[in-house]
């Protein structure tokens, strides 16, 4: 028994010590030590993620290349032997380094890097008999100090495909985080001996800090030349010299910046058209129309809030106390006919009277959302707090315009009588009367848009004010120039009043949907509790309006009894649930952003849907284009793993990774391949586009 | 050795050349300087034929892998004789250890067979930086008027390896073949693939 026992033993010993013979993954040259290191977390089976990372180690002051090489050297190559069902993708380049040498510069590394190299193992794949995947390959790299030697090594290796390589899985990670994160297309265009980019999406901290830029694209700028670097906000502006002996006229071209070990890489169409100097043309690879479909998605919800908030200033001229006011203004003017340049800088000095007021304010609320965010207030939609205080104003909102009570007036209605010499200056100040003088009507109307508002970046919630003014500034603006119009406008009545009510159901409408918003957070306690609480508030504002000996009273109760609510079940309207509620059994899984890593490193899609409980946007489409059958029924067949990531509450991994898309919302739906940069489909997801997008080569 | 790079890197760094290179279709920049033996070589004295300029560097195994496999010298012995003047310019800093005499350049030179119509010493690095030569080899070929016609790599395989020659386009016989019989360059700029020319500082 010992016997056998031993002579297993030796046999095992043999076959180990010949496997190991037959494995080669060091090179030594006299410049560089070049090991292979393996990452198979899954051990080798179809479909899961195998990395092969060359490692090269330089003598100091000694490097090899990046991908672009810059002036003078090569990027280092790698020659692959596979076994059938395996191939290998590109080198997952980690982000390089400028060598300048005088007027000259080169991309490259020095010290110890790793470059790992993906590999996708199919169906087809068989492991050897002793259940390895054997890999021979040749890998060829410059090494350059002053002088410049190539050099190779030939690596042979075997890896176990039933267990799991990790040896090495802190150098692959420490590689990984050196490749640069993906960002949304920003722009390039030739403009003279300039290459101008305008880069989009860096992160904030990044702001004001010089960066590194590393064209993927060699011969076209001049390397070593001088250029120049500015922030715009958040904009990252770079203005490169042209290479006079430009060799590449690329469509399409990808950006590397890098800062402090960061990098984060871009893609854009050329613009502005290469300067012929006889230039070869060489076509960049990616159809720019794919990665330009990012950009104008933004732009149509922010183009509906702005038609919404310009359709909320027209509605604001029919309230009853802003439509007598234009009424009697327009007709004022029609009767008496004064000359018509004078009535003309009237309409426009009225306009800008209106639109400057909502702006004036607009910038009051920017600058108290700014404090507030100084003071730790967050003012997004994944707070229930900010949630429950948008539902109570909206129903406040619905309560006003139902009639149960009324605003005061901001300013006494004596400043109405206020005039100025100058016509104009007068048409200017009853603008930005009309404003101030409505506010029992436009208060309403305010609150709606700084709900509304509140959660949008401060340009374009100023361009939601400013587009407000602008409708209620139009009709009379309309009338002013169209004699014909102020004849059609309507007289003022009781119609007014019944509008004004209709005005409360769109109110609370929205306060439903908050609670319902509130209830995906904390759950049917917190939502139950916030109705409460709008209930207590709601008689508690009645209470105020009565008058009389039992006001006191009844407002004595209600407050009691909203204090009461408040401090019983408040604290369940906030309290986030541990865990959200998780989806019902479907292809979706829940968000994992190493699983989607490795899945599209082993050349599986990874489809994301980003979405949250309060974006209305992200359930349609969920319902929708994303219940789809036949469209399911595809992914399936695609093997395109599904996910979801929920951004109900807050979640920062979820926030870096639309960050890393160049967005700050949902919905954003994403595609995610090997090889290729994520691409982002359009905010309202139809079948069909997904369909192209998941076909597409 | 580092110091100096360091600090050769810190005193050009700031003034980072936006160095007047020849561009093709313009006119390429005259130049005088010494040849291997001592005469004064002017680029102008070539007016009425075809020139040809190479940047080579003996030491730089992308020269040698063009040099030692005969393809450097067979592209060259080609075009001077069909009346092609060819300019072997040698741009590595005179005083850096890097550099190669005169004699001993053009003894490698002969050894290999080759015969440039000229072999031109630019020590200073004068020439090369006119001209916007950045690697070895980087090749020029300027027309009888004094135009520049072609820059860029002598083919169109970035490697040091010889047997990527065979199946590499020769860009320079290419585009001096197409100027000899009046057609336009077809490839007029490539990439110049090869080490950094060592340049004084």
């Amino acid at each position: 028994m010992i016997r056998y026992l031993l002579a297993t033993t030796l046999a095992l010993a043999a076959t180990l010590a010949i496997a190991q013979g037959a494995a080669k993954t060091v090179v030594q040259t006299e410049h560089v030590r070049a090991e292979v290191l393996v990452h198979a977390p899954e051990g080798v089976t179809p479909g899961r993620p195998v990395w092969v990372g060359l490692q090269l180690a330089h003598q100091p002051e000694w490097h090899t290349y990046w991908k672009n090489s810059g002036d003078s050297g090569l990027p280092t190559s790698i020659t692959w032997d596979l076994p059938e069902g395996v191939s290998a993708g590109e080198i997952a380049w980690p982000l390089p380094k400028k060598f300048p040498i005088g007027n000259l510069a080169n991309y490259g590394y020095e010290g110890t890097v790793l470059l790992p190299v993906p590999l996708t193992v199919g169906p087809s794949f068989k492991p050897s008999p002793s259940g390895t995947l054997n890999l021979k390959f040749k890998a060829s790299w410059l090494v350059c100090k002053k002088e410049c030697i190539p050099e190779d090594g030939e690596f042979t290796l075997k890896i176990p495909t039933a267990s799991a390589t990790t040896t090495h899985a802190s150098l692959f990670k420490a590689a990984f985080d050196l490749t640069p994160q993906v960002l949304p297309p920003g722009r390039i265009s030739v403009d003279g001996a300039a290459l101008r980019l305008e880069v989009v999406g860096l992160p904030a901290s990044l702001r004001g800090k010089p960066l590194e830029v590393f064209p993927e694209t060699g011969e076209v700028i001049e390397t070593a030349g001088a250029w120049t670097q500015a922030w715009r906000g958040d904009l990252w502006t770079a203005t490169l010299p042209i290479s006079p002996q430009r060799s590449q006229s690329p469509a399409q071209m990808p950006i590397v910046v890098t800062s402090g070990g960061m990098g984060w890489r871009t893609e854009a169409p050329v613009v502005g058209g290469w300067v012929t100097g006889g230039a070869v043309t060489a076509g960049g690879t990616a159809s720019p129309k794919q990665s330009e479909a990012a950009a104008p998605a933004v732009g149509t919800s922010l183009a509906a809030a702005l038609l919404g908030a310009l359709i909320g200033g027209l509605i604001l001229n029919l309230m009853p106390c802003v439509f007598p006011v234009l009424a009697i203004k327009v007709v004022g003017f029609a009767q008496h006919g004064i000359d018509r340049r004078a009535r003309h800088l009237g309409g426009i000095a009225y306009t800008a009277g209106v639109v400057l007021s909502f702006l004036a304010l607009g910038g009051l609320l920017l600058v108290l959302r700014a404090a507030g965010e100084q003071l730790g207030w967050g003012f997004q939609l994944q707070s229930p707090w900010v949630v429950a205080g948008l539902a109570s104003l909206f129903t406040l909102l619905g309560l006003n315009l139902a009639g149960m009570f009324e605003f005061g007036q901001f300013l006494p209605s004596s400043v109405a009588t206020l005039q100025a010499k100058h016509p104009v200056a007068d048409s200017f100040l009853s603008g930005v009367l009309a404003v101030a003088i409505a506010s029992p009507c436009t208060a309403p109307f305010m609150g709606a848009s700084l709900g509304l508002a509140v959660a949008l970046p401060p340009a374009e919630a100023m361009l939601v004010f400013g587009a407000l003014g602008a409708g209620m500034a139009l009709p009379y603006l309309a009338a002013v120039l169209v004699p014909g119009i102020a004849r059609r406008i309507p007289r003022p009545g009781a119609w007014m009043e019944t509008f004004k009510k209709l005005m409360a159901f769109p109110m609370f409408a929205t306060a439903a949907w908050l609670v319902w918003v509130l209830g995906q957070q904390t759950g049917i306690d917190g939502a139950g509790a916030l109705l409460a609480l709008l209930v207590a508030l709601s008689m508690v504002v009645w209470s105020f309006t009565l008058a009389g000996r039992g006001r006191i009273t009844v407002a004595s109760i209600a407050v009691a009894a909203f204090v009461g609510l408040a401090v019983l079940i408040g604290p369940s309207v906030t309290s986030v649930q541990a865990a959200h509620r998780p989806e019902k059994v479907s292809q979706w899984k829940t968000w994992d952003p190493i699983r989607i890593k490795e899945l599209v490193a082993a050349g599986q899609p990874v489809f994301v849907d980003f979405t949250a409980a309060w974006c209305v946007t992200c359930q349609y489409n969920k319902r929708t284009t994303l219940a789809d059958e036949s469209l399911l029924a595809e992914f399936a067949q695609k093997n395109i793993t599904l996910m979801r990531a929920d951004w109900t509450n807050r979640d920062p991994a979820i926030t870096a990774a639309l960050a890393s898309l160049g967005r700050n919302g949902v919905p954003v739906y994403a595609l995610y391949r090997i090889d290729r940069k994520p691409v982002v489909l359009s905010e309202i997801l139809s079948v069909d586009e997904v369909r192209a997008a998941i076909s597409s080569p | 050795m580092l110091r100096r790079t360091l600090v050769t890197g810190l005193l050009v760094l700031p003034f980072s050349f936006a160095h007047a290179a020849a561009v093709v279709g313009q006119p390429a920049p005259d130049f005088a300087v010494r040849d291997a033996d001592g005469r004064e070589v002017r680029l102008s004295q070539f007016r009425g034929k075809h020139v040809v300029l190479e940047w080579m560097n003996p030491g730089c195994p992308f020269v040698r892998k063009h040099y030692d496999s005969g393809n450097m010298p067979a592209t060259q012995k080609e075009a001077t004789g069909k009346g092609v003047v060819w300019l072997s310019v040698y741009s590595n800093d005179d005083e850096g250890w890097l550099y190669t005499k005169p004699g001993k350049l053009r003894e490698w030179v002969v050894a290999r067979k080759a015969a440039p119509t000229a072999l031109l010493i630019d020590g200073s690095g004068a020439v090369g930086k006119e001209y916007g030569a950045r690697t070895t080899p980087h090749m020029y070929l300027v027309s009888p008027t004094g135009t520049l016609l072609y820059a860029g790599g002598l083919d169109s395989i970035a490697s040091a390896d010889k047997d990527d020659i065979a199946k590499a386009t020769n860009y320079v016989r290419q585009a001096v073949n197409e100027a000899l019989s009046g057609k336009p360059i077809s490839v007029a700029t490539s990439r110049p693939y090869g080490c950094m020319i060592k340049y004084k500082s």
